[in-house]
């Protein structure tokens, strides 16, 4: 196949933009992880909070991501290298399901286990860390889960504005008008959307509390 | 013997409790001595799961007190106290990721018990509750609705608190389940005489199993009776409550005080 | 059932094995080219790719069609690409964000020393042409009219229709101070025409004037004139390598592969680069080999 052939030829780019794909996707879901769970987690207890933080990454993830990276652009530090704009807009993206599967995976834990892990005098940090944490991981994990997918499909586009990875490919081989390029761009990011949602789902399907 | 003066165990003084101007406990005042089970019996919306909430300060009164062994509720720290009172609550509540041995040596594991005497402890309690050792590595998601009632009963004891709270634990089981369940812990106090208070709205339960029956309609303390008296009492809402249950009650309240 | 520690262990490990595959901004024994994409980029990226190739042991990556200025510059300042061509002026307004300048070697000069100050890059020696603005007539009519600078044309333009494309007639330092500078009248609006058809709507007399790029390979071809800016209106915009500073650094025989190139290629010479393979469709590598060789720069 013409794609295979010139995707072997051209390995050390596949890997290289691949890497820098991967490191796109990485970091900003590390980052959202780091971000959201927490935000999660404090609007599962203050329902007063939870319409405004919900509201708000709402509104981000309506936002065209090229118009966000285009919003971003003039901001002095963002704006100077592209990769930094890229992971910010990307961890934007990556809020909302996260913050919302982290709020429904806690608000979702039996109730009557919570009133009698705090009846029987667990803290609520113990209570957190040891029963709604690790009952409501496997629905943290499917947030999680879908913010990747999200995102090696947005990283895509963030070759637009320079930040490298697979959508170099892409936006280059409609350029030159070659569906050999373009392809081994797409072909990549999806396999890695693909390996990347059934990696966490098994994870997910492994943690999930019987 | 001259007549010490004994602080009881648990004492509810003028305690109401209201939900947004919405009174659901009115000037409710109850004392529960040592070694007793009292059980506090009325319809769903009385407020007896509320006033048992109300001894492990899971829920706080809009005005009155509530003491556990002399001092207000409201002045200790709520951790401390929650971990010296025994919570078993209908379905359980078992955590449902933790093995039965962790689910039972919480509590202990929370107090900082060693590994070594927190398993012993469990093993102890597993035979207490009538179940095989083997248990410990069991999720509750493999028991019986009857097993893990009993793990709930083991796991509220295993810091050996001397207060025991049950909001209607036997609730969702068979008859036969319950009912073995129900002499199982007429045996377990008679070894451990722990003071309980136990919800239900089953009249044949509370007569079985209790020392004396508070009676709860509408967010009121009705009456406090010992079971025989109940039977007979003419008040109207005890005295509704014994035809809607009709015969055999005898038999119960007979077995409850033997 | 993992515990939780162990579930961070494992995000833990993913995120150190996406760090690490990133972590190569050095490319060991490669360099990559990059290019913008149109022809004269990519055949200017081809051209320090071969001569590398054939000049030192390196192996070369080629990065070609990268979309636009910017981009470029975001992929050498990150290290994905470590050389790509860019023209002075282009540089100095929209990188730099600087007002532009007159003379050729000053903003070459000023151009370098900012790269080298701001983001570790430095220039290489210019190839030698110089694709600014080129107001273009008919070769016949220059004959004619025995003109061949701009401010001779003033005198005729009254009687020529131009075409312009859009953003030359939007920039200020475009159409409107073209005819401040040398007192343009034409006969009619100016057309706003796509680049691409310019040229060909001289030829055609649709137009008489056509603003285009010096190096558009269409003027040999189309027997096309390029008057002179004599008053010096349009800024220079001299190709240019950019090279990282690492690059030059590690691998010195670069910077002597690209030292040949110097000043080796004239405006006519790319014109008719550009016209080999944007319009007689010849192969960038071919043409950019056979040029090599002529300049007998193939060792």
């Amino acid at each position: 196949m013409n794609v295979v052939r010139f995707m072997l030829q051209n390995r050390t780019q596949v890997l290289e933009l691949t890497s820098e794909h991967l490191w796109l996707v990485g970091l900003s879901t590390a980052l959202a992880v780091l971000i959201g769970v927490p935000l999660g987690i404090l609007i599962s207890r203050r329902a007063s909070l939870n319409k405004p933080v919900l509201a708000s990454a709402n509104i981000i993830q309506t936002i065209p991501s090229l118009a966000l990276f285009g919003f971003l652009l003039p901001v002095p530090w963002l704006g100077a290298r592209s990769e930094r704009l890229a992971i910010l807009a990307l961890t934007l993206y990556a809020l909302l399901p996260i913050i919302r599967n982290t709020f429904t995976g806690i608000r979702g834990v039996d109730p009557a286990v919570v009133e009698a892990g705090r009846g029987m005098g667990l803290t609520e940090s113990q209570l957190l860390f040891q029963v709604q944490l690790p009952l409501a991981v496997s629905v943290i994990l499917s947030g999680i889960r879908v913010a990747i997918v999200i995102s090696v499909g947005l990283a895509t586009i963030a070759a637009a504005i320079g930040a490298g990875g697979l959508g170099e490919f892409i936006f280059r081989g409609l350029a030159m008008v070659d569906n050999r390029v373009i392809l081994a761009g797409a072909i990549p990011a999806a396999i890695l959307a693909l390996l990347a949602d059934l990696g966490v789902g098994w994870l997910e399907g492994r943690l999930r509390p019987r | 013997m001259p007549d010490e003066p004994t602080t009881p165990v648990i004492e509810f003084r003028d305690v109401c409790f209201r939900v947004e101007r919405t009174p659901v406990l009115s000037r409710v005042s109850l004392q529960v001595n040592r070694g007793e089970t009292l059980v506090l019996l009325g319809r769903s919306g009385s407020g007896k799961t509320t006033t048992l909430k109300l001894v492990n300060r899971l829920v706080t009164p809009s005005s009155g007190e509530v003491r556990v062994n002399g001092i207000s509720n409201a002045q200790v720290d709520v951790i401390h106290l929650r971990r010296g009172i025994g919570y078993v609550l209908q379905e359980a509540g078992l955590f449902p990721h933790f093995t039965v041995e962790r689910n039972i040596g919480i509590v202990p594991h929370i107090e900082g018990w060693s590994a070594g005497r927190i398993r012993a402890r469990v093993q102890e309690l597993l035979q207490l509750v009538g179940l095989s050792g083997e248990f410990v590595s069991r999720y509750p998601h493999q028991l019986s609705g009857g097993q893990r009632q009993r793990v709930g009963v083991a796991r509220a004891l295993a810091a050996d608190p001397e207060i025991l709270l049950m909001d209607e634990p036997f609730g969702a089981l068979d008859p036969l389940t319950r009912d073995e369940l129900q002499r199982e812990f007429l045996s377990l106090q008679r070894r451990l005489h722990k003071t309980v208070i136990f919800v239900t709205h089953d009249l044949r339960e509370a007569l079985r199993l209790g020392s004396r029956i508070a009676l709860m309609e509408a967010g009121k303390l009705v009456t406090v009776l010992a079971p025989q008296e109940f039977l007979k009492s003419s008040d109207p809402w005890a005295s509704a409550y014994v035809r809607a249950f009709g015969d055999g009650l005898e038999t119960a309240a007979n077995r409850g005080t033997s | 059932m993992m515990r939780l520690p162990g579930i961070f262990a494992v995000l833990l490990m993913v995120a150190m094995v996406a760090l690490l595959l990133s972590c190569s901004s050095s490319h060991g024994d490669r360099i990559v080219v990059g290019s913008k994409n149109f022809t004269e980029s990519f055949i200017l990226g081809e051209l320090i790719a071969q001569q590398i190739e054939t000049h030192t042991h390196l192996k070369v990556e080629r990065r070609f069609y990268l979309a636009g200025t910017y981009i470029c510059q975001q992929a050498i300042l990150a290290g994905r690409i470590d050389i790509y061509p860019e023209y002075t002026g282009t540089a100095l307004t929209v990188i730099l964000k600087e007002p532009s300048g007159r003379d050729g070697t000053e903003v070459y000069q000023r151009v370098k020393h900012e790269y080298e100050s701001r983001f570790g890059l430095t220039l290489g020696p210019a190839f030698g042409f110089n694709n600014t603005f080129a107001m273009e007539i008919r070769g016949a009519e220059a004959r004619r009219l025995n003109i061949h600078a701009l401010s001779q044309a003033a005198a005729f333009a009254p009687e020529w229709r131009a075409g312009f494309g859009y953003e030359f007639l939007e920039r200020p330092d475009g159409y409107r101070g073209l005819v401040a500078t040398y007192g343009l009248r034409f006969a009619e609006t100016p057309r706003v025409m796509d680049l691409g058809l310019l040229a060909r709507a001289l030829k055609d007399h649709q137009i008489d004037l056509a603003g285009g790029n010096a190096t558009d390979g269409l003027i040999p071809a189309f027997d096309l004139f390029v008057l002179e800016d004599d008053r010096h209106y349009f800024p220079p915009y001299q190709a240019v390598p950019v090279l990282r500073e690492q690059t030059i650094r590690q691998h010195p025989e670069v910077g002597r592969a690209l030292a040949d190139l110097n000043d080796k290629i004239s405006d006519t010479e790319m014109q008719q680069m550009n016209y080999a393979v944007d319009s007689q469709h010849r192969d960038t590598r071919d043409v950019v080999r056979e040029f090599l060789r002529e300049k007998q720069l193939l060792p």
